[in-house]
């Protein structure tokens, strides 16, 4: 059998409706107690209260728990605090899994095996976040809706209990005309910026109701963070590569159709006496700014053979706090080396037993030439090494594909030389020289010849690199505009407080019950101080009815 | 005289109007019950007297802020010593900004003192003005700092409220067991603010004496071609060494009380140059701190909080209750905004992602996320007086860990912050 939910002024309720919806009559188990009554979403009926629950209504009603979403938080917040405990593994360039336990020990190796290494990529962690999303969902329909419906059709003449039973109540006995009473307590009210409805000697003040969206604007501009967040796992959305360019040099960007040139690059740091006395001798950079030219290529793109076709497309000082822009892509200075590298060199060859010359000769770093005509000697280049390096098995060879430590293997051929010539390694750099111990590889050889760069002159180094950081981000318009939304919700729902004052004069007696979802303390003084002024002296304190704070 | 010179001076004034405008409000509190006198006249006279002097030293701070961003070229809010002197500040704002609204001049007795104890912390710091480095050139970083300061500043206003709410209905004579629980933890949370106390004045006394002791630290390094390298490292101490970093040998040691050399030597596991130091400094601020506080315990004979519980009586503990809440509803929009939005974009700038999970980062979202909570069970779930002024003492610990914490323990992008 259906239940009776008809309240007394006629007004039909739905099932499990605490206050009537039309005249705030308390109902149901509200009816039996005679404290303050539970105002929350003005007593209408959630969906998540409903009776007989299917499965949905079941998750539904989980979700829509505050408790439950209080619990989400502090999971999360404990969550959040094991990841920062030890260094997360995003925090390395090239990872190692044997770090932890080498710096930490044992509880690194848990560390690492638990995977709180990476915390916050986990599924778990990630899990939490989407729970707390279903639960801003549903938490936010649960209450808007139903709360929206209570708020838009109010009554002004509501019950009497509904009345005494507010947390902020006040009666006394008028000795004037009604009517009168009625004007002037309305006038008050305006005076205070309140809505004011007046209806057969019963009055019903509002003010600031929009301060109850912004829980939910809030709420809205969260899920629109977290599924901007969620979309960055779409590819194409993101990017995040490095590249390094040398001044005066073009270098592609990985995954991309474009191209970026470092015209020049230059760090400047701070002179002494812009330094306080502590800091003075130190190498404090000021600025560090590489000006970059970014090319879009239009052919020959993915060719090796073909030189790409390259259109200007933006210039720009890129500088810390400054990047590059363009069309959603982003060069940050992210690092620089300036450690300085040879490019060519004019050594001459040195015939140590005659002391005649030969040279000099241009030998360039980078792109060495196979054969070099000196005299009467041939230098043939075998190999050359960028950064030379012996390694375990005492094979050379190179570290990096930087010109740290160049490094000419050549076969010398001419006269009073075997046929076939001679090998004979040479070093640019003198202490690499020393290091390699140049003039013992090449033993006896050594005695006879020799390079020798004359001149700083003949000497001509490489311009400085520049590492930049290369970023699409194409979810941050909106990770922003949630970020916004949610603010002006939580600005709405924290400075404006939604007060409510209803009374009515039955035969001579004023009966007033107000309400407010926060800030008991500012609307007891200012009811006060509206009873006051239309001559009811009242004290604040007085005002209270006991009963729930929040 | 050029705007430092005057920038120091316009502290040293605002911090002597502080410790001021802290006696004038005990006085406003504890006289009301002197004789010959009306309380709630006495309370309004000196009242208004505090808060005059607490404002006149606040305008001074100011003054100390703006000169000293005139004088710097930059917002003094880029290390430890000017973000600790700007949260002082905002404190002050803070008070100012809920005084106005409850007309309470009781909330004074407690947010006087912590921001004379977070001011005499900055001054920990070296206090020169230092050139930025080029990541922290963004207005971006100015509005962050200063807005999460003004955040957090709400709540430190909040978590005084709620400690005096606390003090207030706590009952030193209850002897059941919940109420031994409530007076332990609450004289706990006293007994941490003395330690602070303790290590400022520990700092201070051996800072005027110029005690130095010097310890030299060498460690063999096999870099990856096989190079056998030696660094050395010279450790330098400002107060006499309880312990020893680890894998170090004293150079110099002046003796103090004996303490000619170090009794112990710090665990593998603090392996950063300044862990022996900082691990030294807690140890030196705990027992300065209970010696300290042992002494106010001798002199007042009964716990600190049965001592403060009585100056409160004939305050409303709802009102209390509703200050330490509001405080923490202003503060949380700001701190959103200045803490997390503005951060965000700054770090976007100048990293190129507005979010890195570095450890300060994930500290200001903890915080946050204990705020929304603390928000959500006060404002759904009713959690009001005793459960929300607790945990608006713990919020404000959280908070002093991002902000302190994390620097002396976890270091991160923001290891900048100067912490030496």
């Amino acid at each position: 059998m259906l239940e009776n939910t008809k309240c007394e002024c006629g007004h039909q309720n739905p099932p499990d409706t605490a206050l009537c919806e039309s005249c705030g009559k308390p109902l149901g188990t509200e009816a039996l107690t005679d404290g303050p009554l539970e105002m929350r979403y003005d007593g209408v009926a959630r969906r998540s209260q409903k009776s007989n629950p299917n499965l949905l209504d079941r998750i539904w009603s989980f979700f829509s728990s505050v408790k439950v979403a209080v619990v989400l938080i502090v999971i999360t917040l404990i969550a959040a605090i094991f990841g920062t405990i030890l260094p997360q593994e995003n925090a390395f360039i090239n990872f190692d899994p044997s770090w932890y336990e080498e710096h930490y020990g044992l509880a690194g190796k848990i560390y690492y095996m638990l995977g709180f290494s990476r915390t916050y990529e986990s599924w778990w962690f990630i899990t939490l976040l989407v729970m707390i999303g279903a639960s801003l969902v549903i938490c936010s329909l649960d209450r808007v809706v139903p709360l929206y419906r209570a708020l838009n059709k109010q009554q002004v003449r509501k019950h009497i209990q509904f009345l005494t039973r507010q947390r902020v109540t006040y009666a006394a006995d008028l000795e004037d005309d009604d009517a009168e009473w009625m004007r002037k307590l309305a006038e008050q009210f305006r005076k205070r910026r309140f809505r004011v409805r007046v209806e057969d000697n019963a009055l019903l003040a509002e003010k600031n109701r929009f301060s109850r969206w912004g829980p939910y604007i809030n709420h809205v501009g969260l899920i629109i963070f977290l599924l901007a967040v969620l979309a960055r796992a779409i590819p194409g959305w993101q990017l995040d590569e490095y590249v390094g360019v040398r001044e005066g040099e073009i270098a592609h960007i990985p995954e991309t159709n474009y191209y970026v040139k470092n015209l020049d690059f230059e760090v400047e740091f701070y002179s002494d006496d812009e330094l306080p006395e502590r800091l003075k001798g130190t190498l404090r950079p000021k600025r560090f700014v590489t000006k970059a030219e970014l090319y879009v290529c239009e052919a020959n793109c993915g060719s090796t053979a073909l030189e790409p076709v390259l259109r200007k497309v933006k210039e720009h000082d890129i500088v810390v706090n400054d990047p590059l822009e363009y069309k959603g892509l982003k060069l940050y200075q992210f690092d620089y080396d300036t450690t300085p590298r040879l490019k060519t060199i004019r050594p001459v060859l040195v015939d140590l037993k005659s002391g005649e010359t030969y040279g000099p000769f241009e030998l360039s770093i980078l792109e060495p030439e196979p054969e070099y005509e000196l005299g009467p000697y041939r230098l043939k280049l075998i190999t050359r090494f960028l950064d030379f390096t012996v390694n375990a098995d005492g094979v050379p060879g190179n570290k990096s594909s930087q010109p740290n430590a160049p490094a000419f293997l050549f076969l010398i051929e001419g006269p009073d030389l075997p046929e076939g010539g001679e090998t004979f390694f040479y070093f640019p750099i003198p202490t690499d020289r020393e290091r390699f111990g140049q003039d013992l590889i090449n033993g006896e050889l050594a005695e006879r010849f020799d390079f020798r760069v004359t001149d700083m002159a003949h000497v001509e180094f490489l311009g400085d690199v520049s590492y930049l950081n290369v970023r699409v981000d194409r979810a941050l318009p909106y990770i922003f505009a949630g970020a916004f939304i949610s603010l002006i919700g939580l600005v709405m729902g924290f400075y404006w407080q939604h007060r409510r004052v209803w009374l009515r004069i039955d035969d001579g007696r004023l009966t007033l019950g107000a309400h407010t979802n926060k800030n008991w303390y500012g609307l007891r003084s200012e009811v006060a101080a509206a009873l006051r002024s239309a001559g009811l002296e009242a004290d604040p304190k007085s005002l209270d009815n006991g009963g729930k704070r929040r | 005289m050029n705007w430092l010179s005057i920038s120091s001076g316009a502290f040293l004034v605002a911090f002597v109007l502080y410790c001021a405008a802290f006696l004038f409000y005990v006085i406003a509190v504890i006289g009301r019950k002197w004789k010959n006198r009306d309380p709630q006249h006495h309370l309004r006279k000196w009242g208004r007297i505090a808060f005059i002097c607490s404002s006149l030293g606040l305008a001074a701070h100011l003054a100390f802020f703006f000169t000293r961003w005139a004088g710097a070229g930059h917002i003094p809010a880029s290390n430890m010593y000017e973000f600790m002197t700007l949260l002082g500040m905002m404190i002050m704002i803070a008070f100012t900004v809920l005084y106005a609204i409850y007309r309470a001049p009781l909330l004074g007795m407690f947010a006087l003192p912590l921001t004379i104890l977070i001011i005499a912390y900055a001054a920990v710091f070296p206090s020169e003005v230092q050139p930025l480095v080029p990541s922290l050139q963004s207005n971006w970083l100015r509005l962050h700092v200063t807005g999460a300061a003004l955040g957090e500043a709400f709540f430190a206003v909040g978590f005084a409220a709620g400690l005096m709410y606390l003090l207030r209905v706590t009952d030193y004579n209850d002897k059941s067991a919940s109420a031994r629980r409530s007076q332990f933890w609450l004289e706990f949370s006293l007994y941490v603010l003395v330690v602070v106390a303790g290590f400022i004045i520990t700092v201070f006394a051996f800072r005027g004496a110029g005690y130095e002791a010097t310890f030299l630290r060498e460690e063999l390094t096999i870099d990856a071609y096989g190079n056998e390298q030696w660094t050395r490292e010279t450790i330098e101490y400002q107060m006499p060494p309880i312990v020893k970093p680890h894998g170090s040998e004293p150079v110099s040691v002046r003796p103090f009380l004996g303490l000619d050399r170090p009794l112990f030597e710090a665990p593998a596991w603090m392996q950063g140059v300044n862990a022996g130091r900082k691990f030294n400094t807690v140890i030196w601020s705990v027992i300065s701190g209970t010696i300290l506080y042992g002494l106010l315990r001798l002199a007042a004979r009964r716990p600190l909080g049965a001592v403060i519980h009585p100056l409160l009586e004939g305050i409303d503990p709802e009102d209390l209750d509703e200050i330490s809440y509001r405080a923490i509803a202003i503060g949380f929009p700001i701190f959103t905004l200045g803490a997390l939005i503005f951060a965000m974009i700054w770090a976007e700038q100048a990293w190129g992602r507005f979010w890195g999970w570095d450890p300060k980062e994930v500290w200001a979202l903890i915080t946050w996320l204990f705020y929304s909570a603390y928000l959500h069970l006060r404002l759904s779930h009713g959690w009001h007086g005793l459960r929300s002024s607790w945990l608006s003492v713990i919020g404000f610990l959280i908070v002093m860990f991002t902000l302190i914490g994390v620097n002396l323990i976890i270091a991160g992008l923001h290891s900048y912050a100067g912490v030496s």
